[in-house]
């Protein structure tokens, strides 16, 4: 159990660049209802595939009687037979939370159900998850040596056992002869020598099945980015787990269906690409833009007025399997004398950051209400803004921003966590979309509009379910719509460890 | 059959070594009883992983593996210490010495066996944690599982031969009977570990019959040295064919359902492993070619008889292969209506295809089959002469 959580442990600090829909940051947290009852949703997704995700179910309301859970793909074979549900088991601590076990056998994209009974009689949620391998846990050396010491026990008995072949044949009244003896030994040579062989044999296997292994792995995807024009900027994406979309058996090679391509990207709240810069290391230059293009994997982006610096840059896709990914890049930018903003681009030159309060325009304040206590790891929350005005009255005007009442990066000071957020949690719009067309068998459109989610558009509070992957500083950006204009707000968290 | 096997056993008496009693030793029924259990357990969990999909330590068939493995280690324990700390002379005279210690040359093999098993264990831990769970029967650490299972296996009938070389006429036919069962079930090893290779849709390609001609000409060659008997390669064959029959009629009619996705095949039952390769027809070929080429040497014996298991396997599974994949195959009693729950739809399984190989592919394939084939009988017949003289 200890040497377990030890591998647990190392494959967990070897996570940081976990990629998929954030960077950093594997860990869903979902807001949603199933049926009448209102849930928060938390799934840890294992580092290794196959492997066992971790669900934390929270209701709102202490009405629900039992919950099952089930793991489905999202689209495809294997969409529509579902295995038998497993029941989340009520915590005993906390009657309305509800944990249980998910096996997640196969990489890619899926969807978890979520089937409710409750005193309102029975609901269910569809929560998606992308699952692949992040990781390949290293060996630890006690493991190492105590698997070492066992292999030398075995391979010292097969020898020895070899050996003792000749003294095998002779009846219980011979006793063996130096002649005999020393064959013993000439087959003990013999058989050290074909262990050897049959070690550097295994070892080559080994080495074999560790590398189709880490061919696997999911690989974060890093955009190139030109500036071109003077103010252009060229985004062309890049597909590294490419490869890893067959399956080969001698001569034969099989595409899965669900190998990432870049030919396949899906509008997520209207857009393909959600492109994200931030100027570092002072992170006060945030902007949140939507390139055109697109067959080609190729966008391009008229740049707002940017001041100068280097720019840690962040492209949030989806693939038509509602499979999320970002893309990472770095730039170096002048400053540039760019076009105002149009359409649902946004962003802040100069925004200061806070650790309570941020300053919108026209005397607007948004304010981050938090219940006083440390921020740490791990924990699921509600972060919670409220807009005011000058007078410190709720906030009227408020409109969605791109469907949604608001939308939140997280992001860690030194770029190694990005996760951007909406009031129904961390997963991808389209993917929920998605997710929810197929279990109610609806187009991907027609779902969306039955869709429920925490934070409407004219309340003057907006709320995001999310988690700290990692201790550390971090920097979270607040968009909201307000008479016709994205305001942001930006704020200092501090976490520590859980 | 017992005036042919008596037959067979002449002068190989020893008239200071010759047990004790006329029972079967109860280490015998030990390692005997762990072999079965750890078989059926073997088969029912890849069953299990067929049907339901996720496992944990304490399902049926891992009690049933993890109680060979307990048994296994007590009695050849029990053996060993008594022989090299115990005051039995004649014990310590029937034995032979391992890294310092005194027993049977069987119980050590099955300790080996058990340490193998025991060592699978973490091993295979890390490896889940490493590259994920089960998704492969051949795996390193399942194929240092898979040795150890052999090891207690063949452990049994280097124990039972030991014993038998040396023991009267009655106690030498009824443990003649227990190597029979005991080969039959390494038999039935083979080809549980050789799953992946050795399936129906390989049956028109060279994958099956190397698969095939690896091992066990080497297990149907030795065994039946080992025991003398005439038709012990038949014996044997029909002891796989028979549990393989057995499991796919029986194994479906216990419910069972998938409890891991994706799930791209509706199981509703226990899933067997599918219908038996016909190996009782080249195995009654060799034992008819037998007699003919016993006194030839050890290379021309070897040459036609690898020759002649890789031909009648061919000549026989190929066209047996045709029928299970037609419409008449299609049933219960065939059982290739069953399928892994996550058999893609695609799947040349599940539509009934072979997989085929390039025309150079094939032939290299054949003639490697051929040479495997070749050369494991010639294995066969060293390391079966060495089984038959075994005394401790």
């Amino acid at each position: 159990m200890i040497l377990r959580s030890v591998l647990l442990l190392l494959a967990v600090l070897l996570l940081p660049m976990a990629g998929l829909a954030h960077i950093g940051s594997p860990d869903i947290y979902y807001d949603g209802y199933a049926g009448p009852y209102h849930l928060m949703v938390t799934i840890r997704t294992p580092v290794v595939i196959p492997g066992v995700a971790q669900i934390e179910v929270r209701s709102a309301s202490d009405d629900v009687s039992r919950i099952q859970i089930l793991p489905l793909r999202m689209v495809g074979p294997g969409a529509d037979l579902p295995p038998k549900p497993d029941l989340a088991e009520r915590s005993s601590a906390d009657p309305q939370r509800f944990n249980g076990n998910l096996w997640i056998m196969v990489r890619g994209s899926w969807r978890v159900q979520l089937k409710v009974e409750g005193q309102r009689g029975p609901g269910e949620l569809d929560v998606p998850v992308a699952a692949v391998s992040t990781v390949s846990a290293p060996m630890s050396k006690a493991f190492g040596g105590m698997l070492a010491a066992l292999g030398l026990l075995l391979v010292a008995g097969v020898i020895a056992m070899v050996g003792a072949t000749t003294v095998a044949k002779l009846d219980p009244s011979q006793e063996p002869t130096p002649a005999i003896r020393r064959r013993g030994q000439i087959r003990m040579g013999a058989a050290a020598a074909v262990m050897i062989v049959v070690l550097f044999g295994a070892s080559h296997w080994w080495s074999v099945e560790a590398g189709s292994n880490s061919r696997l792995i999911y690989k974060l995807p890093h955009a190139e980015l030109s500036l071109q024009g003077g103010n252009t900027l060229h985004v062309q994406l890049e597909n590294p787990n490419a490869e890893a979309g067959f399956d080969t058996f001698g001569s034969l090679r099989m595409e899965r269906q669900d190998r990432l391509r870049l030919d396949d990207l899906i509008s997520d709240h209207g857009h393909l690409v959600h492109l994200f810069l931030v100027r570092m290391p002072d992170m006060k230059s945030f902007w949140h833009l939507h390139p055109a293009g697109g067959s080609t994997a190729e966008f391009t982006q008229n740049l707002p007025s940017l001041p100068a610096g280097h720019y840690q840059v962040y492209a949030d896709i989806v693939h038509q399997t509602g499979f999320p990914e970002t893309e990472v890049a770095e730039i170096d930018l002048p400053s540039t004398a760019g076009t105002p903003l149009t359409g649902d681009d946004s962003g802040g030159a100069d925004l200061a950051p806070s650790e309570k309060v941020a300053m919108l325009s026209d005397g607007y304040r948004m304010i981050w209400a938090q219940d006083g206590k440390p921020l740490k790891t791990k924990e699921p929350i509600w972060f919670r803004f409220r807009i005011e005005d000058q007078q410190g009255k709720p906030a009227t005007g408020l409109e969605n921003y791109m469907g949604m009442a608001g939308h939140a990066v997280f992001l860690k000071t030194d770029g190694q966590v990005f996760a951007h957020v909406h009031p129904a949690g961390s997963v991808s719009m389209a993917a929920e979309e998605i997710a929810q067309a197929a279990a109610t068998g609806t187009r991907p459109g027609m779902a969306m509009a039955t869709m429920q989610h925490a934070g409407t558009p004219a309340a003057a509070e907006v709320s995001f379910p999310y988690g700290f992957p990692q201790p550390g500083d971090y920097r979270i950006y607040v968009q909201v719509k307000r008479n016709g204009r994205v305001e942001t707000g930006s704020f200092a968290a501090h976490v520590q460890d859980y | 059959m017992s005036n042919a096997i008596t037959a067979q056993f002449p002068a190989r008496v020893s008239a200071y070594a010759v047990s004790r009693s006329q029972a079967i030793p109860w280490y015998i029924w030990c390692c005997v009883a762990a072999s079965s259990s750890i078989l059926t357990g073997l088969y029912w969990d890849v069953s299990w992983h067929a049907t339901i999909g996720r496992d944990t330590f304490w399902t049926p068939a891992h009690l049933l593996i993890q109680f060979a493995g307990i048994l296994t280690a007590i009695s050849s324990g029990v053996l060993i210490f008594s022989t090299t700390f115990g005051s039995d002379q004649a014990a310590k005279r029937a034995s032979v010495s391992v890294l310092g210690f005194r027993g049977p040359m069987g119980a050590f093999i099955a300790a080996w066996g058990g340490v193998a098993m025991l060592a699978s264990a973490p091993f295979d831990n890390w490896w889940h944690d490493a590259y994920g769970l089960d998704v492969k029967i051949i795996s390193p650490p399942h194929m240092v599982l898979a040795l150890g299972i052999a090891s207690i296996l063949w452990g049994a009938v280097i124990l039972i031969l030991g014993q038998m070389n040396r023991a009267e006429e009655t106690l030498q036919r009824r443990l003649h009977s227990l190597l029979l069962a005991c080969s039959g079930m390494i038999v039935v090893l083979y080809f549980i570990i050789t799953l992946q290779s050795s399936g129906r849709v390989f049956m028109h390609s060279p994958i099956a019959y190397v698969a095939a001609s690896l091992g066990l000409p080497f297990l149907l060659e030795s065994m039946a040295r080992a025991s003398g008997w005439r038709w012990a390669r038949t014996a044997m064959a029909s002891i796989y064919m028979a549990f393989f029959l057995l499991a796919v009629w029986i194994f479906p009619l216990f419910p069972g359902e998938p409890k891991l996705g994706p799930v791209y095949f509706k199981v509703t039952h226990m899933v067997p492993l599918g219908f038996p390769m016909l190996l009782a027809i080249p195995a009654f070929v060799l034992d008819y070619l037998w007699p003919k080429v016993k006194s030839w040497n050890k290379s021309s014996q070897a040459l036609i008889a690898g020759t002649a298991f890789l031909a009648v396997m061919v000549a026989v599974q190929w066209p047996f292969a045709s029928l299970l994949s037609s419409p008449a195959g299609h049933n219960w009693f065939f059982g290739t209506i069953y399928h892994y729950y996550a058999t893609p739809p695609n799947s040349l399984d599940v539509r009934n295809e072979f997989y085929h190989s390039l025309p150079a592919a094939f032939w290299i394939g054949m003639a490697s089959a051929w040479g495997l084939a070749v050369l494991s009988t010639l294995g066969g017949i060293v390391f079966g002469n060495w089984m038959r003289e075994v005394r401790r």
